[in-house]
């Protein structure tokens, strides 16, 4: 295993431990909960096999999910998010790129970096939201879950990528 | 043939995508299924650790609400006690048959309780709320015992490992206990539906009964999981549905689930001679 992989399992087990530790219990307004472990499929390296990824993307929805008390629900999002970001990053990310190239601020441009987040989170919390109100059905709470989900995981994710980068140049 | 092959080489990454999705569609199609399984218990057991360590820091935060909580209970049951003492002097003076006695000390010995505390509690999130406990089989904790927090009712065991058990609480749809309103014979499902954490529907109530606003809920007692009269809330509310020929309430549970911490599983001895004597009845 060579360092970037050893990164990136640290990384893993890191967001899943904030994910159930924290994140899991945080429900702002009633409404808004974020979902960081996004962050590690996020950063997965453009270049890597689009089904080690996919792969990768799923396996963290199946950790979280055997945390939390509906198995399948997020494994099921991941594994549509995981498969719809090849397509996105062919949207937002340059074609030419050196292996080992992750998405992340400096890499993609702050505006285009915020809205491949934004473009993942939102299909994230759109689809698990409305997977999770299949037992009880409410309009008006369904759109106020995904807006405030959607807002809080972009402003941590992005809170996350600062924080990350910095840490990296020290 | 080498059209097939070259046609799955394609696109494997469609059908990698296709067999993700079906994979997890089954776990969460047969979600309850997958409860009971033995795999899944190995990992109750590592989710239960991992929770400990936020509940060690959690605990602390509610110490005060928990205290207050016990210390009023506390005072509630003193004042219980000291009026049975006053009945016990009463009725010491009248003759009591023999017999009933034994029959009532035998069923309320039927009931035993294990304090447990709560680990990992995810109540506020739509539909599917449950609770891990830091009790499981070694401790005695059985698949399908009761839950009760120090204030009323909490919920079922569903899945044990060695030293945890999950719990589905009453705030969960999949999970609706028989209860009565205290003093009367009526009774009806308890539900939840899915909004506020602090109140829950007392459904398919007869037409007929007679309650009033402020009436206590308590557990009916018919299935082998609570005792009977154990509490639940008090009726704030009444609405029926057109067309239904029930009564629903809306009920002020008693139960803080926001703040839940010390709980006691209820362990039925007679259980199985009941369950074993209603499963003769159903050959039949």
């Amino acid at each position: 295993m060579n360092k970037a992989a050893i990164q990136r399992f640290l990384l893993f087990i890191l967001l899943v431990l904030l994910q159930v530790w924290l994140f899991n219990n945080i429900h702002l307004f009633g409404v808004a909960t974020p979902f960081v472990y996004l962050y590690f499929v996020l950063k997965l390296p453009v270049k890597m096999n689009r089904n080690t990824a996919l792969m990768l993307s799923a396996l963290m929805g199946l950790v979280i999910d055997l945390f939390g008390s509906t198995l399948g629900l997020n494994m099921s999002v991941m594994v549509i998010v995981g498969f719809l970001r090849f397509y996105l990053l062919k949207l937002f990310a340059p074609r030419d790129v050196y292996e080992d190239y992750v998405p992340s601020f400096e890499a993609l441009g702050n505006f285009m970096f915020v809205r491949y987040v934004g473009a993942m989170t939102l299909i994230h919390v759109t689809i698990l939201h409305i997977m999770e109100s299949f037992t009880l059905f409410d309009p008006i709470k369904l759109v106020s879950q995904i807006l405030g989900s959607f807002v809080l995981t972009v402003l941590l994710i992005c809170a996350i990528e600062s924080i990350n980068v910095k840490g990296f140049k020290k | 043939m080498r059209n097939l092959v070259n046609f799955i080489l394609k696109n494997v990454y469609w059908l990698l995508f296709f067999l993700l999705i079906f994979l997890s569609f089954q776990l969460l199609i047969h979600n309850n299924e997958f409860h009971r399984s033995k795999y899944l218990s190995v990992f109750q057991e590592i989710a239960g650790r991992v929770y400990l360590v936020s509940n060690s820091v959690e605990s602390y935060m509610n110490l005060k609400t928990i205290n207050s909580d016990l210390m009023q209970r506390i005072a509630m049951l003193e004042q219980e006690v000291r009026n049975y003492k006053k009945e016990v002097e009463i009725l010491s003076e009248l003759i009591f048959p023999m017999d009933v006695h034994e029959y009532e000390s035998a069923y309320s010995n039927a009931f035993s309780f294990i304090p447990a505390r709560v680990v990992n509690n995810q109540i506020s999130r739509m539909g599917s709320n449950y609770i891990t406990l830091n009790k499981g089989t070694l401790a005695g904790v059985r698949e399908d015992m009761g839950i009760l927090s120090p204030n009323g009712i909490v919920g079922v065991v569903i899945r044990v490992s060695p030293h945890f058990s999950k719990v589905i609480p009453i705030l969960n749809p999949k999970y609706q206990p028989s209860c009565k309103i205290k003093g009367t014979d009526y009774f009806g499902t308890l539900s939840w539906d899915g909004k506020d954490s602090r109140y829950i529907s007392l459904k398919e109530l007869p037409q007929h009964a007679v309650f009033n606003i402020g009436d206590t809920i308590v557990t009916s007692g018919f299935s082998t999981v609570f005792p009977e009269g154990v509490l639940v809330g008090t009726v704030e509310d009444t609405f029926k549905k057109k067309g239904e020929n029930y009564n629903s309430l809306k009920v002020k549970l008693f139960t803080n689930f926001s703040a839940l911490n010390e709980v006691l599983v209820v362990v039925n001895a007679l259980k199985d001679e009941q369950l074993s004597i209603e499963k003769v009845e159903d050959n039949e």
